[in-house]
């Protein structure tokens, strides 16, 4: 009997209190009245790319092109393409994106590599987001990929995809990718409350790139395909750092360019979260609106406990630290679009903070 | 006495007290997933829409996003009857996300539970919510989000008939906003039960906060969009907000102490009138600077006056409150003690022993002076003189004895 009890009060004391979630299966409820939007509901009836389609082999006019310092999303992969029409030019700008004309379409396919430890491995694509030049102004859309990768429909609600790969030390990683819903599309992609692009800049565009002939400028190439003008000499474009790159610029440019594709998209004076006053873009020159000893606006407890968005020389005190280590939905930054925490990215910012000398002033 | 008869003794006393909480934490069985068409039917409804939600217990995994609609208007069939949960939130950081609207309404239901903030509504002209629960259950924790309706960056803004439960940082919050109306609202267990920040043209009425760490704020916090001013306070019941503080370090309200019916922060043209003010433990009305609060939010000196001093290069944001009148209010606190759990409380204790004050002035003026008006009929007042250590500290009160200047209704 002593036995007995003694074992009873070790099962309640070891098993008893351990927090566990039951999680509920939940059954899907339909409601009536689902509306459908009127665009094409399938990816290849777009006609951007030969059959079969999962080659991402682009039809004539649509030309592929890539960014110095691109946003993090749980490592997928990013294959990026440009279709103008036939005798339409977008306009260089040496500072904002390029004013592009009417009918444009903006194309980036997520894909991750089953191996990155071996030079050829599987792709699988989740998804390809359009931006579409309308009258009324950008248009997203988004198309996942069947398991088969031989067709992509539409998604309006958005999706989580299971993914698995290896690394490049051939581990294997896990992610629920989130494939966004169409609103989602525009919390990142808002300047003013309009849909606005984010990437094609001249300091993002400004790079090599290797075309199936030969190696060359993108800006160079585009101009000579007729579809940019005004572009200036190469050697006086603006240049952004590519932040995994050391020879491409001081550790300063590289972290301020991976805030800037992270998160300046919303923390910007036009942007989303202008509220909070913090202005992460890479050409923002006020420290304190760059969060250096600034106090929270409305973090909640995004904040950790922490006082202030950077303080020199500490980021373990820094709250943006925190903030991008965060797997926690309420904490994390950015709020959408990853599920994991950008390991490299992350590191760059604390060496920059590491060796920030403490500020007085601005 | 053998094994017997204590033993069933033992194992009931484990079962009684051995787990302080539930070892198994059941969600229920009753819970459904509309989140997907609800998402679609939210994107797809385009100008003058009513979505209807239906009766029933609903749980998501993400938040609820909408964006860009004009005369919207979302529905459920009662705070009983639809229930929407996000306590199985794996992405985004709000449970429903309204941003670039026009009129929108949204009524009749219960949220609860989402990672972040409850309801955020950003960049909207003309937003009601009506008849709303939103709330974290179980105790109030750090962990709960910052806020259970959060209009911010928006104009025309209405919150009536609604109850807020469990914020760690304010139930009803309104941020940068422009003509706003908050009446009628329940809001308890937050650490502020209503506050507004850095928001013009308020009429705060007919509120009941209780069991709040404060009840009722109005703020103004440099380096935003907008400053603050022209506030009425009245009709509301202010009553019992002795929570303790469970706002995470680092957020304004944090610094705020257990037992607050009021308190101003750097703003003006306030008008607070014929409340009930009773039971807040540690003080009725405290009128301060932004200066007190980074100097009680901050340890150390050279940080905090950097800050002041960039508080005042923020061209427009004055870190001094002034144009105040405080009048017809009732006043009643059945506490011999203020709280314990804060410096200001203990100062108090120290200062007023077994009287604390109605009304409290953090005594630091602003160089261009100090407007406040002062009509009640028996208060206990105090100006702290904060910034020389409460070196001139007194409760004269005589210097604000006078006739302000009431704010005519605003809408």
């Amino acid at each position: 009997m002593r036995f007995l009890v003694l074992g009873w009060v070790l099962f309640t004391l070891l098993f008893g209190c351990d927090q566990v979630k039951k999680k509920p299966v939940l059954e899907e409820v339909s409601l009536v009245g689902s509306a459908k939007l009127d665009v094409p509901d399938s990816l290849s009836k777009w006609r951007l790319f030969k059959d079969p389609l999962h080659n991402l082999e682009p039809e004539s006019g649509v030309v592929p092109y890539d960014i110095n310092s691109p946003l993090f999303s749980d490592y997928a992969l990013k294959a990026r393409f440009i279709k103008i029409l036939a005798g339409a030019t977008a306009t260089y700008h040496p500072t904002e994106v390029f004013d592009f004309p009417l009918g444009t379409i903006l194309i980036k396919n997520f894909y991750y590599q089953s191996d990155l430890s071996v030079s050829h491995s599987k792709r699988r694509v989740i998804e390809t987001r359009l931006l579409i030049s309308e009258k009324q102004g950008w248009n997203a859309l988004t198309y996942v990929w069947n398991d088969e990768q031989t067709e992509a429909t539409l998604e309006i609600a958005g999706k989580t995809v299971p993914v698995s790969w290896k690394d490049e030390n051939g581990v294997l990683q896990n992610v629920n990718y989130s494939v966004p819903n169409l609103v989602q599309c525009k919390s990142c992609h808002e300047r003013s409350s309009t849909m606005s692009l984010i990437g094609p800049s001249a300091r993002q565009l400004n790079k090599q790139y290797g075309y199936s002939d030969n190696l060359m400028n993108q800006l160079e190439h585009w101009e000579e395909l007729g579809i940019l003008a005004a572009l200036p000499p190469v050697d006086s474009i603006p240049k952004m750092a590519q932040w995994d790159n050391p020879g491409s610029g001081t550790l300063d440019s590289r972290a301020r360019g991976w805030l800037e594709i992270n998160c300046a998209h919303c923390h910007r004076a036009e942007g989303p979260a202008k509220n909070t006053g913090l202005y992460l873009l890479a050409s923002e020159k006020d420290k304190y609106r760059l969060g250096i000893n600034k106090p929270p606006v409305a973090a909640g407890r995004g904040s950790g406990g922490l006082k202030y968005g950077i303080v020199p020389g500490e980021p373990n005190e820094s709250i943006l630290v925190h903030r991008i280590e965060s797997l926690d939905p309420g904490v994390m930054m950015p709020e959408v679009g990853r599920k994991l925490v950008h390991q490299e990215g992350v590191a760059l910012i604390r060496e920059w903070i590491a060796q920030m000398q403490p500020v007085s002033g601005n | 006495m053998g094994m017997k008869t204590t033993s069933p003794f033992f194992l009931l006393i484990i079962i009684l007290f051995g787990c302080a909480k539930p070892g198994v934490e059941e969600l229920g069985s009753d819970w459904k997933s509309i989140e997907h068409d609800l998402q679609s039917q939210l994107i797809l409804a385009g100008d003058s829409a009513t979505v209807e939600l239906p009766s029933g217990h609903f749980m998501f995994t993400k938040s609820l996003s909408v964006d860009g609609n004009k005369h919207l208007i979302i529905k459920g069939q009662g705070i009983d009857k639809t229930i929407l949960s996000f306590e199985m939130q794996e992405e985004g950081a709000e449970g429903l996300k309204i941003a670039n609207g026009v009129s929108i309404t949204i009524e009749n239901f219960t949220i609860e539970n989402a990672k972040g903030d409850n309801i955020k509504v950003t960049d909207t002209d003309g937003i009601t919510f009506r008849n709303i629960k939103s709330q974290w259950t179980g105790q109030p924790r750090e962990e709960n989000g910052a806020y259970a309706f959060y209009p911010v960056l928006s104009k025309n803004v209405l919150v009536e008939n609604c109850i807020a439960i469990g914020a760690s940082d304010a139930g009803i919050y309104v941020g940068q906003s422009d003509s706003v109306i908050i009446r009628n609202n329940e809001a308890y267990y937050n650490v502020a039960g209503i506050e507004s920040e850095n928001s013009k043209w308020v009429e705060i009425y007919g509120n009941y906060t209780h069991d709040n760490t404060g009840g009722i704020l109005v703020f103004d916090l440099p380096g935003l969009t907008q400053f603050g001013h022209t506030t009425r306070v009245f009709d509301n019941r202010i009553e019992q907000n002795n929570l303790r503080n469970f706002a995470p370090e680092g957020n304004v309200v944090a610094t705020v102490p257990p037992g607050t019916g009021v308190m101003l922060l750097a703003t003006r043209n306030v008008d607070i009138f014929s409340n009930n003010i009773q039971d807040n433990r540690t003080l009725g009305i405290a009128i301060a600077s932004y200066d007190l609060v980074e100097a009680m939010a901050t340890t150390e000196e050279s940080q905090l006056n950097e800050n002041i001093e960039k508080s005042k290069m923020d061209q427009g944001y004055n870190p001094y409150p002034t144009d105040i009148f405080i009048h017809e209010n009732t006043y009643y606190n059945s506490y011999w003690f203020p709280t314990m759990e804060n410096d200001f409380g203990l100062l108090f204790l120290v200062k007023f022993p077994m009287s604390t004050p109605d009304i409290i002035w953090d005594g630091i003026e602003s160089p261009n002076g100090f407007d406040l008006c002062i009509r009640e009929e028996e208060v206990e007042f105090a100006s702290l003189d904060a910034a020389n250590e409460f070196e001139n500290l007194n409760r004269d009160m005589a210097p604000f004895q006078c006739e302000g200047t009431s704010i005519p209704n605003l809408f």
